[in-house]
């Protein structure tokens, strides 16, 4: 089945704000609407806690006059609004500098559309409301049938359709419709003064993509309880196991250093590699907008330039940055097709699996640490520092030995990609972020003092 | 009276009347909505122009109903009448069929006594070149301050969100709340190094305060300084040791380590490690701990929640002992106690749950000179970029700049680290409290849920006896 269209008043609307920005003075001009409608259940303890069900619209202008940039948006769609809010963003033109490299992509031939992209599920909107708070439950109730799991942040069921429509002066008129269906689990162990916690997750474009409840429960649980009772780690050097999770968080830090606009704003400490090799043998980067079924995929960016795959590091040589339209200017490079908002956003973005199992990475290991999840905010794109704290078990002879709490990592991405000793073969897209499972030969991991 | 935005709905108190209704049609104790009208502002700077500007309405509403536990919640956009009472009927759909409810009359009406909001020029009603002519000046300073400076990133963001909350209880009030923040990155090099610096300023005040309060210039000259520090800084020290905070930034210790921890929320559910703790000792005697969202000017303030409480000074720990929690109206009703006034949402496309405002640990009574000259060897934590909490108390939070301690003097700058710690173990461990209360830099932002809300934390200097750096040496 082919997902809806955009009903003809919003693409009119799109259309005609064009034309009447022009009239107003504009030079060049972009407007982006979306729409959709979302549902949300969390239950907790077998009852429903909280659910949320709407619809929303907003809409996004882009206005350049004499290489000057103004920028609106605005949730509420009534025809005068948008008009003032259009004559007042040609005045602030006035007050901006002009930049040679401000303006719209150039066009590229004819408008993609998202046929082949699968990025539609009818089912996600057809589910009935009962079904979802049935799953959520189902999901809990399992995991609460467990006698470690003491108590419950709640199970979620949450589903998003919806259609994004973007118009520009050059003639661009285009449209996507995706579905979005999330089930998420967050459970407690443990006595009162030494709780442990974890979740587990399943997300996708259809509903099919959904872990079952009763998976969900099972990955929630195992998660959760491998934390009880954990020891603290003597300071020192040591590998490294990222699982799939938290290695994706790194990946997403390395995204922030390959981002055009970090990189000619000189705020990336990859700004000046291009074409160097960055990392060993075993890393390669791809970002792909073209995945069909997947969170990432979309036809265009929001600037309308067609989504396409880049290898952003091919075995360690740093081959492309990710850059919209005006990124792209700036460093005389081409536009990806990673355009979000004014910025620069990953499609899907992804560590190119190995040949490893999971399990073999971590028997690899003879003393090391599995991170399983990172606490903090300690990422800097401008020098790649990273010091994050990291909930992770011990590694003793290959074997997992016990868990371990109040442990920090750190070090410097550039020194984690020279660094990578296994990948795993275990790739799954959960988000737009995506990583296999990955050694590091060695990482400082500051615990206690050594005794 | 004539609410400010009233237009831009076409609701007046006999439709608020009837959407209410209408929400408890099908029973639910408690019905309630909420309007919004938001404008946003935002000018930036960068390479050496003025190279974008911004402006953002945001208009919307919310309807929720509670029942038992449970809340069921809708909003829209579209504000015509056959969406808002379809939003009712979702935001009812939470309730079981029961007698249907009816809205208390309106007990008090208008807008609350705006002492919180320390405006004098409106950063909403200003011209554009004024803002322009801030951002310039706080990005000249900072150019200015090094050749080593070689990006320079300056802007300026205002808003003003215009509030109406009106329940089934009677509650009807409105309240204009103004925020405004001017914030300044630097990235300096030195041959291979390259580092990153940050400052700002706000508040819930008008552009008065980047003359009378804090300078533009003092901000970019400020966002240079630590960029160039952090040039000559080296590795942060790795494991445990002595740690001293500095007064003000040091404030987002208190909002990991205590203030997520005490949200009603968390506790009513019995998932924070605080649920059983009221009344007993959770940190040293040293340790009183307050939030206040009525600290006039604040980036945390309000002069109603966004449930329509007048909130007021609360005390969470008094000498070490947990006394109080940041109760909204559906944790207080259910553990029977009173709304503090912590109730908050991010905009009309969420229900309100209990936050933090301004929080801080009361100062104490030591000399900060002292404190420093009593670490033989440890980690001065100068400025930070934020921390992350979970229920267990396992927070950390993360260091931007500071200095070695050594022979109790500080001694060389050191880079980025991220401290870890669990909350009560860490709170015992607060053993010297200095008498310089400062807040930190008005710029901050909580997440929680989903929902950012402007927040800020203060305290005075600080020594913790022991605590874990994730450094590099």
């Amino acid at each position: 089945m082919s997902a809806p269209r955009a009903s003809d008043e919003l693409l009119a609307l799109a259309e005609d704000l064009v034309r009447f920005a022009r009239r107003a003075g504009a030079d060049e001009v972009e407007v982006g609407i979306g729409e959709g409608t979302e549902f949300s259940v969390d239950v907790r303890l077998g009852e429903i806690e909280n659910l949320v069900q709407a619809g929303s619209r907003s809409l996004g202008l882009r206005l350049i006059k004499d290489k000057k940039t103004a920028y609106a948006t605005s949730s509420d769609l009534a025809r005068g609004t948008l008009e003032d809010l259009i004559r007042r963003a040609v005045q602030r033109t006035e007050l901006a500098q002009a930049d040679a490299c401000a303006g719209l992509p150039e066009p590229t031939g004819p408008v993609p559309d998202s046929a082949g992209l699968d990025l539609y599920d009818p089912a996600v909107l057809a589910l009935p409301a009962e079904a979802k708070i049935k799953a959520a439950k189902e999901a809990e109730l399992m995991a609460l049938a467990d006698p470690r799991i003491v108590n419950s942040h709640g199970a979620s069921f949450s589903t998003h359709e919806g259609r994004s429509i973007l118009a520009n002066s050059n003639g661009f008129l285009g449209q996507y419709a995706k579905t979005y269906a999330s089930l998420s689990l967050s459970l407690q162990a443990g006595e009162t003064d030494d709780l442990v916690e974890d979740f587990w997750f399943s997300s996708g474009v259809r509903l099919a993509d959904l872990e079952t409840p009763e998976a969900l429960a099972r990955t929630a649980v195992a998660r959760t309880v491998r934390h009880l009772h954990p020891r603290k780690l003597e300071t020192g050097r040591l590998p490294v196991v990222f699982e799939p999770l938290a290695a994706s968080g790194i990946l997403g830090f390395l995204f922030s250093c390959v981002s055009g606009m970090a990189v000619y704003q000189r705020a990336s400490f990859l700004a000046d590699k291009l074409g160097q090799s960055v990392g060993n043998g075993l890393v390669t980067v791809i970002d792909d907008g073209l995945l069909p079924g997947r969170l990432g995929s979309s036809p265009f960016d929001s600037e309308g330039v067609p989504t396409r795959k880049t290898v952003v590091l091919d075995r360690g040589i740093l081959r492309s940055f990710l850059c919209n339209a005006y990124a792209a200017r700036k460093l005389g490079l081409a536009a990806t097709g990673n355009a979000d908002g004014g910025g620069v956003g990953p499609n899907n973005f992804y560590l190119a699996p190995g040949p490893d199992s999971a399990e073999d990475v971590i028997r690899s290991c003879d003393r090391g640490l599995l991170v399983v999840r990172t606490l903090g905010h300690g990422l800097n794109p401008v020098n790649g520092d990273i010091s994050q704290g990291v909930f992770g078990l011990f590694i003793e002879g290959g074997e997992i030995a016990h868990p371990v709490s109040e442990v920090t990592i750190s070090g410097n991405l550039g020194e984690l990609l020279r660094n990578v000793e296994r990948v795993g073969r275990d790739l799954e897209f959960r988000g737009s972020v995506s990583s296999p499972t990955v050694k590091i030969a060695e990482l400082q991991v500051a615990g206690l003092e050594k005794s | 009276m004539k609410l400010p935005f009233e237009d831009h709905f076409g609701l007046g108190p006999g439709e608020l009347r009837r959407v209410l209704d209408a929400s408890l049609a099908r029973g639910g104790d408690f019905a309630e909505i909420f309007l919004e009208y938001r404008l946003y502002h935002f000018v930036l700077m960068e390479e050496d122009i003025i190279k974008e500007t911004s402006e953002s309405v945001s208009l919307g509403l919310g309807i929720r109903v509670c029942q038992g536990e449970k809340t069921g919640y809708g909003f829209t956009n579209d504000l015509s009448a056959e969406k808002i009472l379809q939003t009712a009927a979702s935001a009812a759909a939470i309730a079981e069929a029961g007698p249907a409810g009816k809205t208390a009359d309106w007990g008090s009406n208008g807008l609350p006594p705006p002492d919180v909001y320390l405006v004098r020029e409106p950063a909403h009603e200003s011209d554009l070149a004024a803002k322009i002519a801030l951002v310039q000046e706080a990005y000249a300073a900072c150019q200015a301050a090094s050749p080593a400076v070689k990006k320079v990133k300056s802007a300026l963001q205002d808003q003003v969100q215009y509030l109406t909350v009106a329940n089934s209880e009677g509650r009807f009030v409105s309240d204009v709340r103004p925020l405004l923040k001017l914030t300044c990155v630097a990235i300096a090099e030195k041959g291979e190094v390259r580092e990153y610096g940050f400052s700002g300023s706000g508040g819930r005040v008008g552009l008065e305060h980047f003359r009378d309060v804090l300078t533009p210039r003092a901000v970019g000259a400020d966002a240079a300084r630590e960029a160039l520090l952090l040039l000559e800084a080296r590795d942060a020290p790795a494991g445990e040791m002595p740690v001293v905070l500095s007064p003000g930034h040091a404030g987002v210790l208190i909002h990991e380590a205590v203030g997520h921890l005490v949200e009603a929320d968390f506790n009513r559910k019995r998932t924070s490690v605080f649920w059983n703790k009221m009344g007993e000792r959770v940190g040293s005697s040293l340790v009183t701990i307050y939030d206040d969202p009525t600290i006039p000017g604040s980036r945390g303030s309000y002069a109603v929640d966004d449930e329509g409480t007048v909130p007021g000074k609360t005390a969470l720990v008094d000498r070490g002992i947990l006394v109080g929690l940041l109760q909204d109206k559906l944790s207080a009703r259910l553990m029977g106690r009173t709304p503090t006034g912590h109730g908050r949402r991010q905009d009309y496309t969420d229900f309100p749950i209990p936050r933090m405002a301004n929080t801080f640990i009361a100062a104490g009574e030591d000399d900060p000179a002292d404190i420093i000259r009593s670490v033989q060897k440890g980690l001065y934590a100068d400025r930070f970029t934020g921390g992350q909490v979970e229920d267990s108390g396992k927070f950390t939070f993360s260091v931007s700049s500071g200095y070695l301690i050594e022979g109790g003097r500080l001694t060389a700058p050191v880079k980025q680290a991220t401290l870890i710690g669990t909350n009560i173990d860490i709170l015992q461990k607060v053993d010297r409290v200095g008498s310089d209360l400062a807040f930190g830099q008005q710029t901050g932002t909580c997440g929680k849920e989903g929902q950012d809300v402007p927040v800020t934390d203060g305290c005075p200097t600080l020594r913790i006896s022991g605590m874990t750096v994730g450094g590099r040496e």
